[in-house]
């Protein structure tokens, strides 16, 4: 609720603002309605700050002023990339996330939420994990440097309520995809690495090849849903703890269903061949969401053959300057 | 601080060598990742030019406990080999938490190994009042100092970590495997994970650029130039502090906590001497325990009757169970040590424990409290 001469109340800071949830946030934020008045929002990215520099930091921090913080920034990418640049992982992003978090501390940030993965979490495990889990073993080999640096958000939101009493806390989504995304083939994650293909397989009329084997399970998110459910976190989710964002375990597909799903959306009709040589990640990573479910028992996930057509058709439409 | 040692004959063939190093782009296209150095026109493998034994050992910390150990045994027990410089540094040569000064320090110095002991440590109390601090500082100064060890081409970097960032719920006794099973104990998870991802930077730097950065794991360590500060230091030299004290003023050595907690001691003198061997001999890449047997596992109540002995402290010992114990046990197993040193002779605690408070009374002034 704004006041009578209209003075901002919460002023949000998004840092990784043009990447995939930046931008969904940004959608449901700025043109589906969900802003309130009394709020502001800026989206940032890189082409404002150098995270990785902590006197950019600094300086976009007191440019804008933010009361509180959605912090996405990261060096992220899918798993081919990640197996060989562990140690870039590990340091760029330790290093984006102490500086953003200890500048919101200097500036008397209210509320930083930041943005780990379901993939750092322990790689030898029981099933389903959930929040209480993060940090009871090794996570999988192929991208623990971004794992852990990732874990450490974690540790440092523990850090800063036990010295400061801040609340700065956490979201973990499982996969995400959506408009926006890094369609890349090499470096994007699975999904949408995959449109990518189908899409150069049907307009080549050429087999669509497809890397692994096809049978890990993945839980996968809309963006859009993801965006919704960061705006409610940063609204009214007050532990410090870490909450997971997905849709429930018995919505979990194969790669192999997700890569059918997109070749009916893209309408390829090619052959599908899967390269079992190369590595499958991590068969399994299912996370539990009974935490959310029980702050949100009414909330309604996109479905996914809804949301694969959409970002398809985004991507058919967008083909020339999306992230490929 | 700075120590030369042994240099020996070869002291100008091997400071030309030294300064006309340069990398060639090899690493990655040698199948056992070793680098490769060029100079004039003949090629020399990391391996031979360990074996011309010129190595520049470039100690952080090197004013700290276990620091100051190691400047001992090479000083005045002739623990220094022919070939090796030794460089020791304090927070007075450079702030280690600041980039720039420490890549400054490592480009002056250019060392070929690194011992790095450069931390902000504490105590149980002063962990407890600021894990955000232990967290945010210890990181810097680890992603720092081994970021400029590989910007100068250093072959190899000990990193010193500590049986207290184990996982707090866990199986005793506690191994090198192990670190990362679950979370460490609530009193220090600040420091405990600042140190354990030194471990997975080692890993990072192996496997990206072959680097053989590694780590030791002592437990308790205690001896001269300790910091016997009551609040901030660790349990042996406050008791001692606390002992000389209550002493002095005629009153009671007041224990904190219910003295039931057991821990490992080594003495600062005997992690030195095998620092030494883990410099010069230990080649992988994953951490190694230096303590003693787990037969040697003491009591805090136990420790404190020692330290009243080593004093000859005659007033009562009265436990304040109304203070934090810490962690009840941190048992580690020294086997992997012992598979490698079997012969090693640890100095008894007894006599270890004595020598450090001769040395606390008669540095009294000057000791850090």
């Amino acid at each position: 609720m704004a006041s009578q001469n209209g003075s901002v109340l919460m002023r949000v800071l998004v840092t990784g603002g043009s990447g995939l949830i930046g931008k969904a946030i940004e959608q449901v934020v700025m043109r589906d309605g969900e802003k309130r008045e009394g709020e502001q929002w800026i989206f940032i990215s890189s082409k404002d700050a150098d995270l990785l520099d902590l006197e950019q930091t600094r300086a976009v921090f007191e440019k804008h002023r933010p009361t509180h913080v959605i912090h996405l920034a990261a060096k992220v990418g899918g798993l081919y990339l990640q197996m060989r640049e562990n140690l870039h992982f590990l340091r760029d992003n330790l290093r984006i996330n102490d500086n953003v978090l200890w500048t919101a501390h200097e500036m008397g940030v209210t509320k930083v939420v930041s943005c780990l993965s379901s993939c750092i979490f322990p790689d030898k495990t029981t099933y389903p994990i959930d929040e209480t889990m993060i940090h009871l073993g090794p996570p999988h080999e192929s991208n623990y440097g971004y794992s852990y640096a990732k874990r450490m958000i974690d540790v440092q939101n523990r850090a800063y309520f036990a010295q400061y009493g801040h609340r700065y806390t956490a979201v973990i989504p499982t996969n995400v995809f959506g408009p926006h995304d890094n369609f890349n083939e090499a470096e994007g994650h699975v999904l949408t690495a995959i449109m990518n293909k189908t899409y150069k397989a049907k307009r080549n009329n050429t087999t669509l090849n497809v890397w692994g084997s096809g049978k890990p399970l993945r839980q996968f998110i809309y963006s859009m849903d993801i965006g919704r459910l960061m705006v409610w976190v940063l609204r009214e989710y007050d532990e410090v703890d870490p909450i997971i964002l997905s849709v429930g375990e018995e919505d979990e597909v194969s790669i192999r269903q997700a890569v059918e799903m997109i070749a009916e959306a893209l309408e390829f009709k090619g052959k599908i061949e899967y390269d079992t040589s190369l590595s499958d990640g991590q068969l399994k990573k299912t996370a539990n969401n009974a935490k959310l479910r029980r702050y949100l028992p009414d909330f309604t996930f996109t479905p996914f053959r809804e949301a694969v057509k959409l970002t398809c058709d985004w991507f058919v439409k967008n083909y020339d300057h999306a992230r490929t | 601080m700075h120590c030369t040692r042994g240099l020996g004959q070869h002291s100008s063939q091997h400071a030309s060598l030294a300064s006309s190093l340069h990398r060639t782009r090899l690493a990655r296209k040698c199948s056992s990742k070793v680098a490769a150095f060029t100079l004039g026109n003949s090629r020399f493998s990391t391996s031979e030019l360990l074996l011309h034994a010129q190595k520049r050992v470039l100690v952080t910390g090197g004013s700290g406990l276990v620091g100051r150990a190691i400047q001992h045994v090479i000083n005045e027990e002739g623990g220094g080999k022919d070939g090796e410089e030794w460089i020791f540094l304090s927070s007075k040569d450079a702030d280690l938490m600041n980039k720039e000064e420490t890549q400054a320090v490592f480009q002056k110095h250019k060392p070929t190994h690194v011992i790095h002991l450069a931390a902000m440590v504490g105590g149980l109390f002063k962990n407890m009042r600021v894990n955000l601090d232990f967290w945010r500082n210890n990181i810097y100064i680890n992603d720092n100092v081994l970021q400029a060890a590989h910007e100068v081409d250093a072959v190899k970097v000990v990193s010193c970590l500590s049986t207290c960032i184990f996982p707090d719920k866990t199986t005793y006794p506690i191994d090198e495997t192990m670190i990362h099973n679950g979370p460490p104990h609530a009193s220090n998870f600040g420091y405990s994970y600042a140190k354990r991802m030194i471990d997975v930077h080692n890993r990072a730097y192996f496997e990206q650029y072959g680097r053989s950065y590694t780590s030791v794991i002592p437990t308790n360590v205690f001896g001269p130039h300790d910091n016997f500060n009551i609040e901030d230091g660790h349990v042996l030299p406050g008791l001692i502090h606390k002992a000389y004290r209550a002493q002095k003023e005629g009153k009671p050595l007041v224990v904190w906590g219910s003295g039931t907690p057991r821990r490992q001691f080594i003495y600062s003198l005997d992690l030195a001497r095998l620092v030494l061997w883990v410099v010069r001999d230990y080649n992988e890449v994953e951490p190694i325990i230096l303590s003693v047997g787990e037969e040697e596992e003491v009591s805090i109540k136990e420790a404190a009757e020692a330290v009243v002995r080593a004093l000859d402290f005659k007033e009562e010992v009265v436990y304040d169970t109304d203070k934090s114990d810490g962690q009840f046990k941190k048992t580690a197993s020294n086997a992997k040590l012992m598979r490698y040193l079997p012969n090693f002779a640890f100095t008894p605690f007894e006599k270890a424990l004595k020598e450090t408070c001769d040395w606390f009374v008669a540095n009294y002034d000057n000791a850090r409290k």
